[in-house]
């Protein structure tokens, strides 16, 4: 019942791990040939594999454990989809009803656990109920604000040996649960009324752009007001980094250009994007002359940090389309013209501390390989076409800023969570939706040896991803914090000479491994492991480890324009 | 900061009234009182049924009062948060 469920709702994958309270459910995935089922080496694996395919597919991905330590397991991933919202569906086996508040073996109350860091959940409490509740389950994390579902179902509400009325049923009504679908014609017509009158206007985007599938809405709105615009870390690619009125990322590691565009603006269009911290820097230092228009489906993202002055709520699509309509109605004038003195500024300090990107690739006078250069070189190699996961640090924020996404859903990283071991489980997903397209993942040597028993699941799924493991045998950010704030006293942030051979290692799991110390090696090294399609390559390159990440806003206390360019070197 | 009330309607399920106590501790929100209980008589919230276009039966939903001393922002904040809860029908201040 539970597997025709997930069929009705097209689930074409699930990824999962079995255990004592999750058996009937999965003699059922035995029993049938429409969905394939993933099997992990460790629970946290499964969620980040069906994050990722949910990333780069905007499907929901499925994820199947069994109760107990295989529901803790998952709980991490399930944090980091809900941080990220993504729509994802958490099928948590638990033990049967009557043992329910026993203290059963391998009973823990996953609903509690979980409370926090899920949309909603559910406990199935009669298997009747089965259908109606994947059917809201799959509806509440795919619609509105995305995000993760979790459903419990006990032992006994799968027992075989029972039999029940099938009835799917054909749309959901939940009485409770309306998000927004478009804002109002006032609200449009405001915010219009705010571009136009501006000289200074950025355009923020962020993930809630790409949930709303809105790239082509967010290209044609710029078409017409030809402005500068932004994305987020979550963001990248909704707006295409090659596009001359692109500024690059904003933010902590964001471009000095980006930084300051926003910090100078007289209005910012928040697209999809919810003033995080890591954007705002000090909120009350915060782009002190914009108004702000923020377009969001989640009433409580709305002036949750920073104080909109015109909300549009609803999808966001749904608001790009009505504002493009309103500027092409015929009763507005736009004249691009008026922002080309703000586009001129701009370029200025673009050209005064912007990244340096000839630098880095062309860098040969010195042996040691810089982190830049890395990224710099798979972009070349994977021709800006890959998909690319990356795990969390130094390495993550490289990528970001070195690697140029020119389409959505290509760029999977754990952006608010942070979660590091989420690269290469998540790179599984997305090789498992797009068999054919490259997969990347950029990750490090910290990140790589927190999920990597999944290597074997590569293995058994011929999952050919190249890892690009960024090796500068430190936990590369929490050692540039120190360096910058607590006197260079590296506080467990290396390994003392005990890291792992990774080309071995990559080997005993039946792959390919290439290590990459030298500079004028990595360019043919890369070569190779792009060379070998139907092989995992574990590309382990050691880089220069007192690299730090630049730009970075100063903090605490700063604003966007108070900016470290580089050691010692402040905007 | 003011004292201030605020009504929830919610569906009468199990595991609802612990998504929002569990709201006000995990978003750092200090709960000085707290009463809820089943609708008996739902014709006090015709007006309820009317905004949703929905039929309320008896002891279908709890109404929950809970009172707590925060800013005119913070309350903003917090009732968009409330209403986010899939379970809640209805969260405004209670004047």
């Amino acid at each position: 019942m539970l597997m025709q469920a997930l069929h009705e709702e097209s689930v074409e994958l699930i990824f999962g791990y079995p255990g004592g309270a999750a058996l009937h459910v999965y003699d059922a995935v035995f029993r049938q040939n429409k969905i394939d089922h993933i099997l992990v080496r460790h629970e946290q694996g499964a969620t980040h594999a069906a994050d990722g395919y949910a990333r780069s597919t905007g499907k929901p991905g499925v994820v199947l454990v069994t109760s107990g330590p295989g529901a803790t397991n998952a709980v991490t991933g399930i944090a980091t989809a809900f941080m990220d919202s993504i729509p994802m569906v958490i099928l948590s086996c638990q033990v049967a009803s009557h043992l329910i508040g026993t203290d059963a073996f391998q009973e823990t109350d996953m609903i509690g656990i979980s409370r926090p860091i899920v949309k909603h959940s559910f406990s199935i409490e009669d298997p009747n109920e089965i259908p109606k509740i994947i059917k809201e389950a799959f509806h509440i994390a795919t619609t509105g604000r995305q995000g993760p579902v979790v459903i419990d179902i006990p032992k006994d509400m799968t027992a075989p040996d029972k039999t029940f009325n099938y009835d799917y049923p054909s749309k959901v009504d939940i009485r409770s649960y309306k998000p927004p679908v478009a804002p109002s014609d006032n609200q449009v017509q405001r915010a219009v009324e705010a571009i136009l009158a501006s000289k200074k206007p950025v355009l923020y985007a962020g993930g809630g752009a790409i949930s709303s599938n809105a790239s082509s809405e967010l290209i044609k709105l710029n078409n017409i007001l030809k402005a500068p615009v932004t994305n987020t870390l979550m963001g990248l690619g909704v707006y295409p980094a090659s596009d001359p009125y692109f500024l690059g990322m904003l933010g902590m590691h964001g471009t000095y250009q980006a930084n300051m565009a926003m910090h100078n603006a007289d209005l910012i269009i928040a697209i999809g994007a919810r003033f995080d911290d890591r954007i705002t820097n000090t909120p009350s230092l915060f782009a002190p002359n914009a108004k702000i228009i923020h377009l969001d489906i989640d009433y409580s993202s709305v002036s949750k940090i920073i104080e909109a002055n015109i909300a549009l709520f609803g999808e966001v699509k749904n608001s790009l389309n009505k504002i493009i309509d309103k500027l092409n109605d015929g009763s507005s004038n736009h004249n691009p013209e008026k922002f080309i003195p703000w586009l001129n500024e701009i370029s200025e300090w673009k050209a005064l501390h912007g990244l340096n990107h000839d630098l880095y690739l062309d860098q040969t006078d010195n042996n040691m390989i810089l982190p830049q250069q890395v990224v710099q070189h798979v972009y070349q190699e994977t021709e800006g076409n890959a998909f690319v996961t990356s795990d969390v640090g130094q390495h993550q924020m490289f990528a970001a800023q070195y690697y140029h996404f020119d389409e959505p859903r290509k760029w999977i990283n754990s952006g608010s969570m942070g979660t590091m071991g989420f690269g290469l489980p998540a790179a599984m997903g997305v090789k498992l939706a797009h068999p054919k397209e490259e997969v990347v993942c950029i990750t490090g040597e910290g990140s790589i040896q927190m999920c990597i028993q999944e290597l074997s699941t590569c293995l058994q799924y011929n999952l050919p991803i190249k890892i690009i493991n960024i090796n500068n045998e430190a936990l590369g950010m929490v050692k540039q914090w120190q360096d910058m704030n607590y006197g260079g006293r590296h506080s467990e942030s290396t390994y003392q000479n005990s890291l792992p051979n990774f080309v071995e290692l990559a080997r005993s799991f039946g792959h390919e491994g290439i290590k990459i110390e030298k500079n004028s090696d990595l360019k043919e090294g890369l070569k190779k492991a792009f060379s070998l399609k139907d092989k995992l390559v574990f590309v382990d390159i050691y880089v220069d480890p007192s690299e730090h990440v630049y730009p970075m806003l100063v903090a605490p206390n700063g604003s966007l324009k108070d900016i470290w360019l580089g050691k010692d070197k402040k905007a | 900061m003011n004292k201030r009330n605020i009504l929830i309607i919610l569906e009468n399920k199990p595991g609802a009234l612990a998504r929002v106590v569990g709201l006000f501790h995990q978003r750092g929100y200090n709960i000085a009182s707290l009463h809820v209980d089943a609708v008996e008589d739902v014709s006090q919230y015709s007006w309820l049924e009317n905004d949703l276009t929905i039929n309320l039966k008896p002891n279908e939903v709890s109404e929950m009062t809970i009172s707590t001393s925060v800013s005119d922002t913070l309350l903003t904040q917090i009732l968009r948060q409330i209403n986010k809860l899939i379970d809640v029908l209805y969260a405004e201040e209670k004047k």
